[in-house]
């Protein structure tokens, strides 16, 4: 062993205080959440569902209320009859013809001609640009059980009858198909999305102001205050919310589906953030630099405002995160019982509401709003598990 | 102890007094009243309706009369449905929520808190992935579409169960899978984290570093703790579901007391309205009793607190 | 005497989804019957692991990657959890830290000592009870016939920690460990329960480990001690021989960072500069080289052996070497143990 290992280092020590970056809570925080996959994938699927909201509705030739009786209960994978190269048929349930491009769009309806029609044997012509002649024959419908068939109709087209579909193709010019009034399906989720999220930002919001003033007050005060405020917190949490917001719906009535849905959430589900930021008033408050600020002199409000709110700021925003999916899922609750925005507006709830009737036939009406609510359901869950794991200080490692 | 109790119910009392006071309030508050209709009524009939059932009187006579049936538990006639009162209404809905309801509660309890328990055992096991993954989807899920694709493959396309109304235990599945979904779903998901952080406590470690056998240290120490705060949820869970959902009422046509209440804000029934809210609201605040009682059963700790 | 306790070469690593983390590395050390031992260090050092591999209660992802631990003349750290569990709680016993959160809140002190006593002993439940009373008398609570009954909650912190050693005690272990038995209590009450375990060690004949980060606590109690850093042994050897001549710069350390009220000169407390080693990834040589003022070349290359001082008191630090620079204090040219 070489003697000049046993050397001392020189300043070794030295820069040793200054060794690891002391982070911020929040740089803390959003190191931890940046670690948490799903909450990642939670905050790109919100930013996505927002733009879909946001732009989405501009990117689309339809406006959310435009009706089509031309374009009814359009589905948005359509079974078409290749009868020559380039024309695509494709018989709707409601038993209009269209003729479908090779990439999905759907280029034209054809006109029925009446003169020819016979409705005893159910059998219609239709009359295509060519010239051609399709002759569509649907009694097979009726018989179907009787005499085994298991096709609903044939179309003759040249003389040649189909009886099974082609092929399969994606409608272009309406992606998610189009409801009962012919309006595309996208187009109204987006709108849906805008309400949706609007209703459950705004609510949050205001519940989340409110909590937070009453709880820090409470918790602030202390005393008898505290005890008349907090007792009167228990009893609004001992009422049924859901009833409550259904009585405040039915008392708003008359006025904009909308506004009373926001308010009625608005004001009803505040209490447990009151409850949370009274806590963490509470332990907060004896700390200190709220002594020290109170000794200096600084007014009460200020102090509530700079010192206790920003302290006790980790875990509102958790519960924030997870009041949002509670708001949208209230709201789609209310409009699905007939309470919620009134038509032609469409919340994610409505349209599911509407799509019911025509479930059996039309399940893709049900599957879009439901999709859309299912997926920002679980994207801010996600982001709430995160949060919760980045920000609350009771699951920080020691 | 016994102090405690009392104090808890003359609180329960209190707060069913102001509920039915606050829900008269906003009934009565409505502008135009119950009989105000889009299609104008002749004012002889409008008179005659209000004089029949006393809505002329001065509202602090009404409200007290309402009072008084509420301790006598009689909650006036269905403005909506002609000859007949609103216990009538409730006697006919309450028993079918409630028996939808009660299995739903059963099956919530005996399948959600042991799913959360053998999730937190085996975490991050295949086992915990598959229940928690149900356990998402079925709180991400709303109930009416869990509801409707139930009606939609196993009663219309597979054609196992009907699609609607109670006529053979078959009419029962789909309402009750429906109806406890989210809950049961919810409840393992709780159950499961609760179990997880009972599991980091000091005090399992103890109990094992005591050479408990590994059976007793969960069964025992973890499990009781760990359902302290899944009791919080059930008891007014319990509530909501035994009194009817709304929406898997209608969507099954069920009929039950959800289905009432909707038909009667359709209808602008405001005594039913009433009468409904109370009465879920009762229910709702007895269970909450209960929840605090099965507490203190629980929670040593909680006979000391000022609550 | 008879050895009570040997570890050999013991590494317990822990498996997290960020990487291994080597909590203690290649310790070796034993104690006699009777002997109450001190292991100090700051948190992070391996102490606690190193008395959870002896309790064989190293959890999920961690486990025992190598090492024996011999107790009694046996080798336990072989053995199944089930086997584990018969000797857990009779023959080696362990209490916590925190009394606060160390018992189970929804259970009577009754319930909580019983169901011990019962596991292990197989007597009734009326005698589980007549002996959890006596015990609970040993550690001093007073009326424990009405006590027993009463929950955790309505004990004090001391209280607490008094029906741990009790119910610790029930079945008269072999070997007791305290993990940080004193942290969490006021100073008053420390004094009392250090008490009770020198006084329960000579009664009952029972070995002890105490486990902490306060010096204070060891020189009050123990005979022997080990300073561990970075989930390695620095120094072992009586505390007379550790207190006063101190023959590894960390334990140097230590000493300076506590106050001393006879001490005349009023030379400020010194704290040890930087922070512990990152155990994820260990330094190649000496884990309290980054640290040390003393460090050398070699330090950062290689862990030193282990230099035997005394009969009782080994170091692993370069600075013992016949090569090393003259320092103060330090026994240059020790011979390397085993």
């Amino acid at each position: 062993m070489a003697d000049s290992k046993f050397v001392f280092l020189e300043n070794n020590t030295e820069e040793l205080e200054v060794a690891r970056p002391s982070l911020t809570y929040w740089q803390d925080a959003w190191r931890r959440l940046k670690k948490h996959k799903l909450a990642m994938i939670g905050v790109v699927v919100i930013i996505l569902v927002l733009l879909f909201g946001l732009v989405g509705p501009m990117l689309t030739p339809y406006s959310y209320s435009d009706q089509s009786n031309d374009y009814r209960n359009l589905p948005p994978i359509i079974e078409v009859f290749e009868v020559e190269e380039g024309i695509n048929l494709h018989l709707s349930k409601d038993y209009n013809m269209f003729v479908v491009a090779n990439n999905g769009e759907l280029t034209e309806k054809l006109s029925l001609n009446r003169a020819k029609r016979d409705v005893i044997n159910k059998i219609y012509y239709y009359d295509l640009k060519n010239g051609e002649e399709i002759k569509l024959d649907f009694s097979y419908n009726l018989l179907k059980d009787k005499q085994g068939y298991d096709y609903d109709f044939t179309i003759e087209y040249k003389g040649i009858e189909y009886k099974y579909p082609t092929g399969n193709k994606f409608n272009r010019s309406f992606p998610f198909g189009t409801d009962d009034l012919g309006r595309d399906i996208l187009t109204r989720v987006m709108y849906g999305a805008r309400i949706s999220l609007l209703i459950a930002f705004v609510a949050t919001l205001v519940n989340l102001f409110i909590g937070v003033i009453y709880g820090s007050i409470s918790g602030y005060e202390g005393g008898r205050l505290d005890e008349v405020m907090m007792r009167i917190v228990d009893i609004i949490n001992s009422v049924p919310l859901t009833l409550y917001v259904i009585l405040l719906m039915v008392w708003f009535r008359k006025s904009d589906g909308l506004t009373n849905i926001i308010i009625a959430l608005s004001t009803v589900y505040w209490v447990s953030i009151a409850r949370l930021v009274r806590g963490q008033m509470l332990s907060i408050k004896e700390q200190e630099f709220v002594l020290a600020a109170q000794i200096i002199g600084v007014p009460k409000r200020k102090i509530i405002a700079r010192h206790l709110i920003p302290n006790a700021m980790g875990p509102i925003i958790v519960s924030m995160a997870m009041m949002i999916p509670g708001a949208i899922f209230t709201e789609a609750f209310l409009s699905f019982i007939g309470l919620g925005v009134s038509a032609p507006q469409a919340s994610w709830g409505t349209l599911a509401n509407n799509a019911l009737p025509g479930l059996v036939t039309y399940p893709y009406q049900l599957f879009f709003p439901a999709m859309a609510i299912a997926i920002t359901i679980l994207a801010f869950n996600f982001l709430g598990d995160g949060l919760r794991d980045a920000l609350d200080p009771r699951l920080r490692k020691g | 102890m016994g102090s405690y109790y009392l104090r808890r119910i003359i609180s329960a009392v209190m707060t069913i007094v102001l509920i039915a006071t606050l829900t008269f309030a906003m009934m009565h508050s409505i502008p135009g009243g119950p009989f105000v209709r889009e299609k104008a009524v002749p004012d002889e009939i409008l008179k005659a309706l209000n004089e029949k059932y006393n809505l002329d009187a001065p509202l602090y006579i009404q409200y007290l009369d309402y009072m008084k049936g509420l301790i006598t538990f009689d909650l006036g006639p269905s403005y909506s449905k002609i000859g007949t009162s609103v216990n009538d209404l409730l006697e006919a809905g309450f028993p079918t929520s409630a028996k939808i309801g009660g299995m739903a509660s059963l099956l919530i309890i005996l399948i959600g808190i042991p799913l959360g328990i053998i999730s937190a055992l085996k975490q991050n096991k295949p086992i915990d992935y598959i229940v928690m993954f149900m356990a998402t989807l079925g709180v991400t899920v709303p109930s009416f579409v869990v509801a409707t694709l139930i009606i939609y493959f196993f009663g219309g396309k597979l054609g196992w169960i009907p699609t609607f109304g109670l006529d053979t235990w078959r009419g029962y599945i789909g309402p009750v899978i429906a109806l406890s979904g989210y809950s049961l779903s919810f409840v393992s998901r709780l159950t499961r984290s609760s179990m997880l952080e009972v599991l980091r406590q000091d005090y399992i470690r103890t109990a094992r570093a005591n050479g408990l056998s590994e059976f007793k240290v969960i069964a025992k120490h973890a499990v009781k703790n760990a359902l302290i705060p899944v009791v919080t949820y059930i008891g007014p869970m319990v509530a909501a579901i035994m009194t009817g959902s709304f929406v898997i009422e209608k969507i099954f046509a069920v009929p039950g007391m959800g289905r009432y209440f909707i038909e009667s804000i359709g209808n602008r029934d405001y005594t039913t309205i009433m009468g409904m809210t109370v009465f879920y609201a009762i229910f709702y605040i007895i269970m909450i009793l209960l929840v605090d009682v099965a507490y203190s059963l629980i929670d040593p700790r909680i006979k000391l607190g000022k609550e | 005497m008879s050895k009570i306790l040997e570890i050999k070469d013991l590494n317990t690593s822990f498996f997290t989804h960020m990487g291994e983390v080597k909590a203690v590395r290649g310790n070796s050390f034993s104690m006699e019957k009777g002997d109450i031992l001190g292991i100090v260090g700051e948190s992070g050092s391996g102490k606690s692991v190193t008395a959870l591999s002896i309790m064989g209660l190293i959890e999920h992802p961690g486990r025992i990657k190598s090492g024996q631990v011999i107790f009694n003349g046996e080798v336990i750290s072989n053995k199944s959890n089930k086997e584990m569990s018969n000797i857990r709680g009779s023959e080696i016993s362990m209490i916590f830290q925190d009394p606060m959160t160390s018992l189970n809140p929804v259970y009577t002190i009754e319930n909580l000592m019983t169901e011990v006593i019962i596991r292990h002993q197989k007597v009734s439940k009326s005698e589980a009870k007549r002996i959890a009373i006596e015990k609970l008398r040993m550690v001093g609570i007073p009326e424990p016939e009405k006590r027993i009954s009463s929950y955790p909650h309505e004990f004090s912190g001391g209280m607490r920690q008094r029906a741990m050693i009790a119910t610790a005690l029930s079945c008269n272990p072999k070997l007791l460990i305290a993990d940080e038995p004193t942290t969490a209590l006021d100073v008053t009450i420390q004094a009392q329960i250090l008490e009770i375990l020198r006084r329960l060690a000579n009664d009952l004949d029972t070995s002890i480990i105490i486990i902490t980060h306060d010096l204070g606590v060891i020189a009050e109690t123990c005979q022997n001690l080990i300073v561990m850093y970075g989930g390695m042994i620095m120094e072992q050897g009586t505390v007379d021989e550790i207190f006063h001549s101190p023959q590894h710069p960390y334990t140097l350390g230590l000493m300076n960072s506590i106050p001393k009220v006879h001490k005349k000169d009023k030379s400020r407390l010194l704290p040890i500069p930087g922070s512990p080693p990152d155990l994820m990834n260990p330094p190649k040589g000496c884990p309290f080289c980054p640290r040390c003022k003393y460090a050398m070349e070699i330090c950062k290359e290689q862990m030193a052996p282990r230099y035997r001082i005394g009969n009782t008191h080994t170091s692993a630090c370069w600075l013992l070497d016949a090569q090393a620079p003259d320092v103060e204090g330090f026994k240059k040219g020790c011979d390397i143990d085993g």
